[in-house]
């Protein structure tokens, strides 16, 4: 792919954007080092319904809540929120996936397939966010408990998303221009630093805050909850 | 924002926060992704969809803007940005007031809806329990909590009146059933069980408490109810107050192991189910060395032991079953009130949606003692009166005394023309008296009963006040000397002011353990004594029982921009009381030390 020989601008990027993923991993670090300093709790009453749960068991479920529509009523409820927020998030694994492997593996992400899938899953979630932001904007609850970061936030990760779709055609050979590239990972490079400080961070909090609440309901035994 | 435009109540809310953040509430403020899933989750959302303030995130967001704008990086740095926000004034905790305590009754159904696991009713909770702090909360909850602090019970049933009310009870199943031995123990030493109830059932439902009687009278349990001590409710859950969870907890866990029972049965009641079984112990940072119990578990395990025997077509009626928020979400109690119901009615249908997806009776997190919200409320059960016609049941089954009454309350407003009972009430209904344990086995296992009221003899305890300096403040010198007596015959020494100036001097000289204080005194009152108090570093952390005969004062006390006091009593006051309310406060305080 001789048009993909890396400029030296966009071998500057590729630095950039390495040093702020270590910059995001040291900053997450100290975000959960920062959630730990908290008080633990402690559930000192005896189990509840031993025979059915326990604590291992809640949190367990709980942690795979996310891949079980069925487990929640709003989400078996909503079987299209929950596929496009499947899809909004393969997205941003595909996009972040094609930012590292865009220097680290050039060959696999030009390949025909690899760069369908990618490409497919990055148009999709783009759709999906222009989706969220035209709900989080004529939805009068989500405008009301929305703030500037909540609005940023999915207006860059949509940005990003496009940015993503022309970076991968353009590592696919279907369209020219480096600068697609470079836009794309120089958007990646602010997205790595700017999530630790952002609503995007959920994601890290995610395992605990599931974690913790499994445990204590299951340590009670009312999770996994019980259907009829 | 500095500290120092903040209005003083707003600024402790602020610090006090700082004490209750525990990893999971923190995990739960940080992991709000605002996607507004938790919207079709509440009851008050859907029945009011105009109203975007009733999405559970915007009411969990009060909390967790204090905590970004304090806590978090970005919050601290650029509020704006993160929506972070601390309250300045007085109005603006009224307004979190209205939210925290008038939209949310903490029934967690948001929580089990959240992808995110965030528990919005645990973090709506820490809120009531900041503004309780501060002595911002509605008046309801002002009043039963202080008859929780001072009397015992969330109702403030004096003991007389609750001995009354078992000793006629007694009386009254002794002669339906025809055997002595139907009587209702109290304080029966050694008795297997120890039968916890909720003061609602003394003051409004007593044949509650018959029912239960009959039920352990038919299984021949060896059973007991304590003379005090008895309530197993527990305001602080919903006040958000620690401090009284654990020490109402701390009292009842008490007297059960000073009765030397195995088993605790907790009757009927979500809030005080979970309260004392899963809460209190937390709470009150102790362990307890006897099982606790679910009154349906004990009547189940009668049936299936063959210790009772009931009959189901003598329930006839359709009946269905709501599940309580906090038995359902909070204890894991979903199967056990069914298993019970096929044994005792023959007509159940269930209700959709159901266990831990049931909506609120809207009646929770001590929404009826909240009179301001009772519109709100009841615009909102519209979601559970559409639940409960579309059974076509006739009986709401519910094992839920805050249950019992809001869908009372919500059957009548919307006319739906059922009746709520208890599962003790179907059971009872049920049994069949002549297959019963009492009636198949020789009388002498049956437990002899206790004659009534019967307290259990004790060895004689040490004087309750003993090494403890209590300044006794009031200008009326029969007052006065009425409170010293009382107090210096449980053994505490007496110190005495007789008005505002004269009780700072005294307590600067003297440091006493606890101050009574007056409110209308001649001179510097009662209230500003206290709040001048409270404002010198070195008395400030006295604990102060107001002791007046001015209730109208009480706002006027609690609105003080400083902490509360720790107790107060209305006069005229009652010896033993006082000696009581003096050593709880003196063993709350020394337990926050």
């Amino acid at each position: 792919m001789p048009q993909h020989e890396p400029s030296a601008l966009l071998h500057t990027v590729e630095i950039i954007h390495w040093i702020a993923l270590g910059i995001m991993g040291v900053v997450y670090s100290i975000r959960v080092w920062w959630l730990l300093r908290f008080r633990a709790t402690r559930d000192r009453q005896a189990p509840g319904n031993p025979e059915r749960t326990n604590a291992r068991k809640g949190a367990l479920y709980s942690l795979a809540n996310v891949a079980m529509p069925w487990a929640m009523e709003s989400t078996r409820r909503k079987p299209l929120f929950y596929a496009t927020f499947v899809l909004f998030h393969l997205g941003v694994v595909a996009g972040i996936s094609l930012a590292f492997l865009s220097s680290l593996a050039p060959d696999l992400v030009a390949s025909p397939a690899y760069a369908a899938l990618s490409g497919a899953l990055l148009a999709v979630a783009f759709v999906v966010a222009v989706g969220r932001i035209v709900r989080r904007l004529t939805t009068p609850y989500l405008r009301l408990i929305s703030s500037p970061d909540d609005y940023f936030s999915v207006i860059m990760l949509t940005f990003w998303f496009a940015l993503g779709v022309l970076a991968q055609l353009y590592l696919a050979g279907v369209v020219q221009g480096e600068g697609f590239l470079v836009a794309f990972l120089i958007a990646t490079s602010f997205f790595l630093i700017y999530v630790p400080f952002s609503k995007i961070s959920h994601y890290l909090y995610y395992p605990f805050t599931r974690y913790w609440l499994g445990r204590t309901l299951g340590h009670r035994g009312s999770m996994p909850s019980v259907r009829a | 924002m500095s500290s120092d435009s903040r209005s003083y109540k707003a600024q402790v809310l602020a610090e006090l926060l700082s004490r209750k953040l525990t990893r999971p509430l923190v995990a739960s403020l940080v992991s709000c992704v605002h996607c507004g899933m938790c919207h079709t989750a509440c009851h008050y959302a859907l029945a009011d969809p105009e109203d975007p303030r009733m999405t559970p995130s915007f009411k969990g967001d009060q909390l967790r803007k204090i905590f970004k704008r304090n806590h978090d990086w970005t919050g601290s740095v650029a509020p704006w940005w993160v929506g972070a926000k601390t309250p300045i004034t007085d109005e603006d905790l009224e307004a979190l007031k209205e939210i925290a305590f008038g939209t949310c009754t903490n029934c967690r159904r948001c929580t089990f809806n959240c992808p995110m696991g965030v528990d919005t009713a645990a973090i709506n909770r820490t809120m009531r329990g900041l503004l309780t702090a501060v002595g911002v909360m509605p008046e309801g909850v002002r009043v039963v909590s202080k008859d929780q602090w001072e009397i015992g019970n969330q109702m403030g049933v004096l003991k007389e009146d609750y001995l009354e009310t078992l000793e006629w009870l007694s009386e009254e199943l002794v002669a339906e059933v025809g055997d002595p031995a139907a009587a209702i123990p109290i304080d029966k030493q050694g008795a297997k069980v120890v039968y916890a109830i909720n003061p609602r059932e003394v003051k409004y439902d007593p044949r509650t408490i018959t029912n239960a009687a009959l039920i352990f009278y038919a299984a021949g349990e060896d059973w007991t109810m304590a003379s005090d001590w008895w309530d197993q409710t527990n305001f602080g859950l919903f006040s958000g107050d620690d401090q009284l969870g654990g020490s109402a907890g701390r009292r009842l866990f008490e007297r059960v192991a000073e009765l030397g029972a195995e088993k605790l049965v907790i009757s009927e009641c979500g809030h005080g189910f979970r309260s004392t079984r899963c809460e209190a112990q937390n709470w009150a940072g102790v362990d307890v060395p006897f099982v606790m119990e679910s009154a349906v578990v004990t009547m189940i395990n009668y049936i299936k032991e063959g210790r009772i025997k009931v009959d189901r077509s003598k329930n006839a009626i359709p009946v269905t079953y709501h599940d309580s928020c906090n038995l359902a979400r909070s204890c894991g109690i979903t199967e056990e009130p069914r298993e019970l119901l096929r044994l005792v009615v023959s007509d159940f249908r269930e209700m959709t949606p159901n266990r831990q997806e049931n909506f609120c009776c809207t009646g929770g997190g001590g929404a009826m003692s909240m009179s301001e919200y009772t519109p709100r409320r009841l615009k909102s059960a519209v979601i559970k009166a559409k639940q409960i016609a579309d059974t076509g049941a006739k009986i709401v089954a519910t094992s839920c005394h805050n249950c019992v009454d809001g869908l009372s309350d919500l059957i009548k407003y919307y006319k739906l023309g059922c009746q709520v009972k208890q599962l003790v009430d179907l059971t009872a209904e049920g049994l069949v008296l002549e297959e019963c344990a009492v009636r198949r086995t020789p009388p002498k296992v049956v437990s002899v009963p206790e004659p009534l009221p019967q307290v259990a003899p004790a060895p004689r305890p040490a004087l309750p006040l003993a090494g403890r300096t209590v300044l006794v403040v009031d200008d009326e010198e029969d007052a006065r000397t009425f409170i010293a007596t009382v107090l210096e015959d449980a053994g505490a020494r007496i110190v005495y002011a007789a008005d505002g100036d004269e009780a700072i001097a005294v307590a600067r000289r003297e440091r006493p353990d606890l101050i009574t204080l007056d409110l209308s005194m001649p001179g510097k009152d009662g209230v500003e004594a206290f709040t001048e108090l409270r404002h010198d570093p070195e008395i400030a952390s006295t604990p102060v029982c107001i002791v007046t005969g001015h209730p109208e004062f009480r706002k006027v006390i609690y609105d003080r921009p400083v902490a509360p006091p720790e107790g107060y009593m209305d006069k005229p006051v009652e010896g033993e009381a006082l000696v009581k309310n003096v050593r709880r406060i003196l063993e709350t305080a020394h337990a926050a030390a």
